[in-house]
C-alpha cells in the first residue's frame, strides 16, 4: 500500500495523539468525561459494524458483549482482586469467545439470516442478563467498584479512563480501516451482497463471519470493562438495557455502516446531541428523538451520512478516469495444471423428485461440452452439484486428481472451478472492478487485494468492460452484466468453467461476441461445460454435446450425432404421430 | 377476436424477453404457442394474465384494453391462468385451492355448480378434496391447477406448459380434458414445448423463437415448415427423419 | 420440592399468564406470518392501549369494556396508517424490524412523557375477586383474559379457515402473484391485516391494564416472551399462538415455583433460541 493510501491511518494516529496531549495539558473533568463517553461509543459502534455493517448480519445483541465485559471486570476486581488493567484483556477475550461460540452454532444454520439473526442476538442479550442477575456474579444488588484501585495515568481518575477510552477508539477505528482494505473486508462485503455467490467465488464465509463477530464482541467487551470503572456501580438493569443495542445500530446506520469511519461519525453526532438532553423528562425526549432519527435515516438515507457526503464530494471533484492501459490479450489463466472434470454416477433428489439419475460425463482441458435438455431435466442442478453448492446423494465429482464432492463450495472454487449464473448475480454494492477482484483474491489464484485489482483490470479489458470499471452493477445493461459474470468467473483462475445460459437475452451481435470470447477461453486450455438453450450456438461452439432428460443422460457425442439421436428428437418434438 | 395482442414487447428490468409479439385468439378457439425454451412463451402468457406489464404494444380482450387493468382485476374480465409449474397454494387443501379460483364475485355465486363440474371432470379430486395440495402427485396437482382456473368460469383459459414433468399417459389424460373443456365453448391459449401435442389440438398455432413470432398458421402448414425443426434442434431441413 | 397445591397454583397462574401471552402473540403472528413484516411495535401498541384504558377509567370513569370499544377502532386506524408508511417506503421484512424498533422507542418515550415512569395500577372492584376451585385460587380477571384469548384465537382461526377473505389472506401469503391472478387484492389485504393486528394489540392492552401494574419499561420485558410464543406456535397460526402462550406461561410459572422467580425469563428466551436453531424449514 502506498504512502498516500496510508494517509487516513496517519491522520487517525495524529488525531489520537492530539486528544491525548489535550488531556495531559489538563482538561476540565467535565470535558474528560464527555469525551470519554464519545470515545466509548465510537469503539462500540465501529466494532458493531465489523460484522453487522460490513457483512450485513444486523446484531441486536451488542449489549450482551458489552455487558459481559463490564461484569468480567466487575467480578474479577471485586471478587478476585485482579488489578483493573489486567481485567481488560480478559474481558475482551471472554466476550470474543462468547461471540465465537454463538457464531459457531448460528452461522451454520442457513436460514438464520436477516431478521431471525437479529431476534436471536436480542434473545441472547436477555438470557445473559438473566444469568448474571441470578448467579453470584451479581445476584441482584449490583456490584460496587468504588473500592477498586485505578492506576493514575493522569492527574484525575477520569483522565485514566479518558486515555483508555481514547486508545480503544483509535485502535478500533484503525482496525476498521485495516479490515476494510484487506481480504477480510472484501470478503465481508461480498457476503453482505450475496453470501451464496461469495462462497462460490471462494470466500470462506463461515470463518470470516466468525472472525468478524469475535473481533466485534471482543472490542465491546473491552469497552465494557473500561465502562465498569467509569460508572463504578454496575447493575444488570443499566448494563443490559436496550440502550447499547439500539444506539450502536443507530450510530452506525446514521454514519454509514459500511464505511470504516461512518460509525465513528454517527457516534460523535448522536453522543454529543444526547449530552444536550440530560436527566429527567429531557432524557425521555432525547430517546424519542434518537429513535425518530433512526426511522428517518433507514427510510430516507439508507446508506448513511458519510457515503452520502462522499458521493456529493465526488460529484464536485470527479476523480480522473483510471488509466486502464492494459494488454488487449488475455492474461495468464490457469496457474495450476489443466485437468479433466469428471462426474461419476451423480445422483441427487429434492424431496420426492429425483433431479439427477446417475449422471456421468467428462470435460477435458480445452474442450467445450454443451449440456442441453428440456426444462427440468436437471442441467442447473448438475452445475450446482459440480460447483459444490449441493452435495450429491451418490456419486462423486473430480477435477484431475482432486475430489470435489464432500468439500465446502469455497474450497471447490479455490481448486479451480468457476461458474456463471443464468441470471447474473453481481455484488450489488461493489464496483465492477471490485466484483472481479473478489474472484481474483479468493479464487485459485489467491492474489493480494492490490494484485487482485490489477488482475481484475486485465480481465475487464479482456471482456471489454474496462470503461465500466468504476460503475456499480445496476448501471450495466444485461449484456455487460453477463460479461461481468464471465470476467468474474475467469478471474478466479479456473481450470474448468461452468457457463449457465450465458447467452440468453442477448441480441445476435452480442451472442457473436460472446461466442468469440468463449473460444478464446478455450484456447487457453480451460475446460468448459456450458448449458444453453440456443441450440444453434451449442452446435457452433461445442466439441461434444451431452443431452439430459429427467435427470438422465440420453445422448452424448458430437453435436450432429447427439441432436439427431432418435431419443433426443422424441424428447424435444414429441413422439411422431402415426400418420 | 376475443384476445387481440399486437406488437407486445415485454422485458424483465432491462432484459428483453419478448419483442413485437402479435397473436389473436377467437372465441371458443384453441390456439397453441410453441417454441424452444427461453423463447418467451411463459412471459407472454403471464403478461396476458396480468402478472406482468408489457413495455409496449396493445393487449385487448373482448375490446377492453388490458394494459390499463390492475393485476387483480384481470380475472374479472374472464381470463384464467394455469401457470407453468402449477403454482398451487400448497399449504391449502385441494378444495380450498379450487375455491380460490372462484374468488371473484360472479364466479363465487356459481361456486357449488362449478365445483360439481370440476369434480365430474376430475373424480379423483373429490376423493382428495381435504388433502393438502402440496402432497399430491404431479399429475393430480396439474388437475387442481386446471380445476382452479375453471372455477373462475373463464371465457379464455391460459395453459402454460401443462405437460411439464408428467408421464406420457398422464399427459394423454390431460389433453383429453383440454379437449373436453374446449367442447364447452371455452377459448384456450396453450403454451407447450411438446410440439406434436400442441399441433394436434390446435386450430391455429404460433411459433415463438427468441422472443419473436417467427411463423404462424394452421398445424398442417406448420408441420411442413422447417422452422420448427430448426428452432428446436438447430438442424436444417432434411437432417433428421422423424 | 414444593407442595402439590403450590404446583397446582403455579399451573393455574401459568395457564392464565399464558392466555395473555397468547393474546399478545395473536396479532403479531398474523401480521408477521401473512404480511411478512415484523412489527416490533406491537407490544408498545398494546401497552399504549393499556395506559389509555387506565386513563379513560381514571378520568372519565369509563368501564374498561367501553374504553375498549373506543380504543379498538382507533388502533385499527393506527395499524392501517403504519402499513401505509410501509408500502410508501417499500419497506422489506428486514427493514421493518428496524423501523418498528424505532417506533417502539418513540411510543415508550411518549408513554413516559405523559404518564411518567411511576407505576400505575388500574383499581377496579374485581381486581381482587377470584374463584375457588378446591384449594386453588383462580383470579377472575385473568380467567376472563384467558377466555377472551381462547375465543379470539378460535374466531381468528375460523376466519382464516372458512371465510373467503381468510383463504385469500393465506393464499396471498404463499403466492401473491397467482392469488392476484385470481382476483385477490394484495394491497387492500395488507391494510386490513395491519389494522386487525393493531386492533388485537388494543384488546390485549385493555386486559393488561386490568391485570398488571403498568410501567413504560414493560414493553421490553414482553418482547422476548411473545416472540418466543409466536415462533413456537408457528407464524400465522392462531391456535398455535394460544397453545404456545400456554406452554410458555406454564413453563415459566413452574420454573418460578421450583427455582427462583428471577429465572423465569430465561425459560422463554432459551426456548426461543432453541426453536430458532432447531426448527426445520422456514419459520
Amino acid at each position: 500500500m502506498s504512502a498516500a493510501g496510508r494517509r487516513p491511518l496517519l491522520g487517525l494516529l495524529v488525531a489520537g495523539l492530539g486528544f491525548a496531549a489535550l488531556a495531559v495539558a489538563g482538561l476540565p473533568a467535565f470535558y474528560e468525561s464527555f469525551l470519554y463517553l464519545i470515545f466509548s461509543w465510537i469503539a462500540l459502534a465501529t466494532s458493531w459494524s465489523f460484522l453487522s455493517g460490513y457483512a450485513g448480519y444486523f446484531s441486536f445483541g451488542h449489549g450482551a458483549f458489552f455487558g459481559a465485559g463490564m461484569y468480567t471486570t466487575a467480578a474479577l476486581t471485586t471478587m478476585l482482586g485482579v488489578p483493573f488493567l489486567a481485567t481488560l484483556p480478559l474481558a475482551g477475550v471472554l466476550a470474543a469467545a462468547l461471540g465465537a461460540g454463538i457464531g459457531a452454532v448460528v452461522f451454520r444454520v442457513k436460514r438464520l439470516r436477516g431478521e431471525l439473526f437479529g431476534l436471536l442476538t436480542l434473545a441472547v442479550g436477555f438470557v445473559l442478563a438473566t444469568i448474571v442477575l441470578n448467579t453470584r456474579i451479581d445476584g441482584g444488588p449490583g456490584v460496587y467498584l468504588s473500592a477498586v484501585p485505578l492506576p493514575r495515568l493522569l492527574a484525575s481518575p477520569t483522565g485514566t479512563l479518558y486515555l483508555l477510552g481514547l486508545a480503544l477508539a483509535v485502535v478500533t477505528v484503525g482496525a476498521a480501516w485495516v479490515i476494510v482494505h484487506s481480504r477480510l473486508g472484501l470478503g465481508l462485503y461480498a457476503i453482505h451482497d450475496d453470501e451464496d455467490v461469495a462462497e462460490l467465488e471462494g470466500v470462506p464465509t463461515l470463518s470470516y463471519k466468525l472472525i468478524a463477530f469475535a473481533l466485534s464482541a471482543g472490542v465491546a467487551g473491552v469497552a465494557g470493562g473500561i465502562h465498569a470503572m467509569y460508572v463504578s456501580y454496575v447493575t444488570v438493569g443499566e448494563t443490559f438495557s436496550i440502550t447499547v443495542p439500539l444506539y450502536v445500530v443507530l450510530m452506525s446506520v446514521l454514519g454509514g455502516a459500511r464505511h470504516w469511519l461512518g460509525p465513528a461519525v454517527g457516534a460523535t453526532i448522536i453522543a454529543s446531541s444526547l449530552y444536550v438532553f440530560t436527566g429527567g423528562q429531557q432524557a425521555v425526549l432525547g430517546r424519542a428523538l434518537v429513535a425518530l432519527v433512526l426511522i428517518l435515516v433507514i427510510l430516507l438515507l439508507p446508506e448513511g451520512i458519510v457515503p452520502a457526503l462522499l458521493a456529493r464530494w465526488r460529484r464536485w471533484r470527479p476523480r480522473p478516469a483510471v488509466a486502464l492501459a492494459g494488454p488487449a490479450a488475455a492474461p495468464v489463466v490457469a496457474t495450476a495444471p489443466a485437468a479433466t472434470l469428471a462426474c461419476e454416477d451423480v445422483w441427487r433428489a429434492f424431496g420426492g423428485i429425483q433431479a439427477l439419475r446417475g449422471v456421468s460425463l467428462a470435460v477435458a482441458p480445452g474442450e467445450i461440452v454443451g449440456l442441453v435438455g428440456p426444462n427440468g431435466s436437471g442441467k442447473t442442478t448438475l452445475i450446482n452439484v459440480i460447483s459444490g453448492y449441493y452435495a450429491p446423494d451418490r456419486g462423486r465429482v473430480t477435477l484431475g486428481t482432486e475430489t470435489l464432492t464432500e468439500r465446502p463450495a469455497h474450497q471447490v472454487a479455490r481448486l479451480g472451478v468457476g461458474r456463471t449464473h443464468q441470471i447474473p448475480r453481481p455484488f450489488a454494492h461493489l464496483t465492477v472492478l471490485d466484483n472481479v477482484a473478489v474472484a481474483a483474491t479468493f479464487g485459485a489464484g489467491g492474489a493480494t487485494p492490490a494484485q487482485a485489482r490489477a488482475e481484475a483490470r486485465d480481465w475487464l479489458a479482456f471482456t471489454g468492460l474496462d470503461r465500466r470499471a468504476t460503475a456499480l452493477p445496476h448501471a450495466l445493461n444485461l449484456h455487460e452484466r453477463k460479461f461481468l459474470e464471465l470476467a468474474r468467473a475467469l478471474a478466479g483462475r479456473p481450470r474448468v468453467i461452468l457457463l449457465d445460459e450465458v447467452l440468453s437475452g442477448l441480441n445476435p451481435a452480442e451472442i457473436a461476441s460472446a461466442i468469440r470470447l468463449i473460444q478464446q477461453i478455450r484456447a487457453r486450455g480451460v475446460a468448459i461445460l456450458f448449458v444453453e438453450h440456443l441450440i444453434r450456438a451449442v452446435l457452433e461452439l461445442s466439441d461434444r454435446v451431452v443431452v439430459l432428460n429427467e435427470g438422465e443422460v440420453i445422448a452424448a457425442g458430437s453435436p450432429q450425432e447427439a441432436m439427431r439421436a432418435e431419443r433426443v428428437v422424441e424428447v424435444y418434438l414429441g413422439k411422431a404421430h402415426v400418420a | 377476436m376475443l384476445l387481440d395482442v399486437r406488437g407486445l414487447a415485454i422485458a424483465y428490468g432491462d432484459a428483453p424477453a419478448v419483442w413485437d409479439a402479435t397473436l389473436a385468439v377467437g372465441a371458443g378457439e384453441v390456439v397453441s404457442v410453441i417454441g424452444p425454451n427461453g423463447a418467451g412463451k411463459s412471459t407472454l402468457v403471464n403478461t396476458i394474465a396480468g402478472l406482468q406489464r408489457a413495455r409496449a404494444g396493445a393487449l385487448r380482450f373482448d375490446g377492453a384494453d388490458l394494459g390499463a387493468v390492475p393485476a387483480h382485476l384481470v380475472c374479472r374480465q374472464g381470463i384464467a391462468l394455469v401457470p407453468e409449474g402449477r403454482r398451487l397454494f400448497t399449504r391449502m387443501s385441494v378444495e380450498e385451492n379450487l375455491e380460490m379460483g372462484c374468488y371473484r364475485g360472479e364466479a363465487r355465486r356459481a361456486r357449488a355448480d362449478s365445483l360439481a363440474r370440476v369434480y365430474a371432470l376430475f373424480p379423483i379430486l373429490r376423493e382428495r378434496r381435504r388433502q393438502l395440495a402440496g402432497s399430491l402427485s404431479g399429475g393430480q396437482q396439474q388437475m387442481v391447477a386446471i380445476g382452479r382456473a375453471l372455477m373462475a368460469r373463464p371465457r379464455l383459459l391460459l395453459l402454460d406448459e401443462p405437460s411439464l414433468g408428467l408421464a406420457p399417459t398422464v399427459v394423454d389424460q390431460m389433453f383429453e380434458i383440454i379437449r373436453a373443456i374446449h367442447a364447452e365453448g371455452v377459448a384456450i391459449l396453450l403454451v407447450e414445448q411438446n410440439v406434436v401435442r400442441a399441433l394436434d389440438i390446435a386450430a391455429r398455432a404460433y411459433v415463438l423463437e427468441e422472443g419473436r413470432v417467427v411463423a404462424d398458421g394452421p398445424p398442417a402448414t406448420l408441420r411442413q415448415q422447417s422452422r420448427i425443426r430448426e428452432a428446436y434442434l438447430g438442424l436444417r431441413d432434411g437432417d433428421i427423419h422423424p | 420440592m414444593p407442595s402439590l397445591t403450590l404446583l397446582g397454583q403455579a399451573l393455574v397462574s401459568g395457564l392464565l399468564a399464558g392466555g395473555i401471552y397468547g393474546l399478545l402473540a395473536l396479532g403479531l403472528s398474523l401480521s408477521w406470518g401473512l404480511l411478512r413484516l415484523v412489527n416490533l411495535a406491537h407490544f408498545a401498541l398494546a401497552l399504549l392501549g393499556a395506559y389509555l384504558t387506565y386513563q379513560l377509567g381514571a378520568t372519565f370513569h369509563m368501564p374498561p369494556w367501553l374504553a375498549a370499544l373506543a380504543i379498538v377502532p382507533a388502533f385499527f386506524g393506527l395499524g392501517v396508517a403504519l402499513h401505509a408508511v410501509f408500502t410508501y417506503f417499500r419497506v422489506t421484512e428486514f427493514t421493518s424490524l428496524l423501523v418498528t424498533f424505532g417506533i417502539t422507542v418513540i411510543i415508550e418515550s411518549v408513554i413516559q412523557w405523559v404518564w411518567t415512569a411511576d407505576y400505575r395500577r388500574y383499581e377496579t372492584a374485581w381486581a381482587t375477586a377470584s374463584l375457588r376451585v378446591g384449594p386453588l385460587f383462580v383470579p377472575t380477571l385473568e380467567l376472563l383474559a384467558c377466555l377472551t384469548a381462547a375465543v379470539l384465537a378460535l374466531a381468528t382461526w375460523a376466519w382464516l379457515r372458512f371465510t373467503y377473505v381468510g383463504k385469500a389472506l393465506r393464499a396471498s401469503a404463499e403466492d401473491p402473484a397467482i392469488a392476484a391472478a385470481f382476483g385477490v387484492n394484495h394491497r387492500a389485504q395488507g391494510f386490513l391485516l395491519s389494522g386487525v393486528s393493531a386492533a388485537y394489540a388494543g384488546i390485549a392492552g385493555a386486559f393488561i391494564a386490568l391485570i398488571a401494574t403498568l410501567a413504560p419499561s414493560q414493553i421490553w420485558a414482553w418482547i422476548g416472551v411473545v416472540f418466543a410464543v409466536v415462533i413456537i406456535g408457528g407464524l400465522a397460526n392462531p391456535i398455535g399462538a394460544l397453545l404456545g402462550g400456554l406452554l410458555v406461561g406454564v413453563s415459566e410459572s413452574v420454573t418460578m415455583a421450583v427455582a427462583a422467580p428471577a429465572w423465569a425469563p430465561l425459560v422463554s428466551f432459551s426456548l426461543l433460541i432453541l426453536i430458532l436453531i432447531l426448527r426445520p424449514g422456514r419459520v
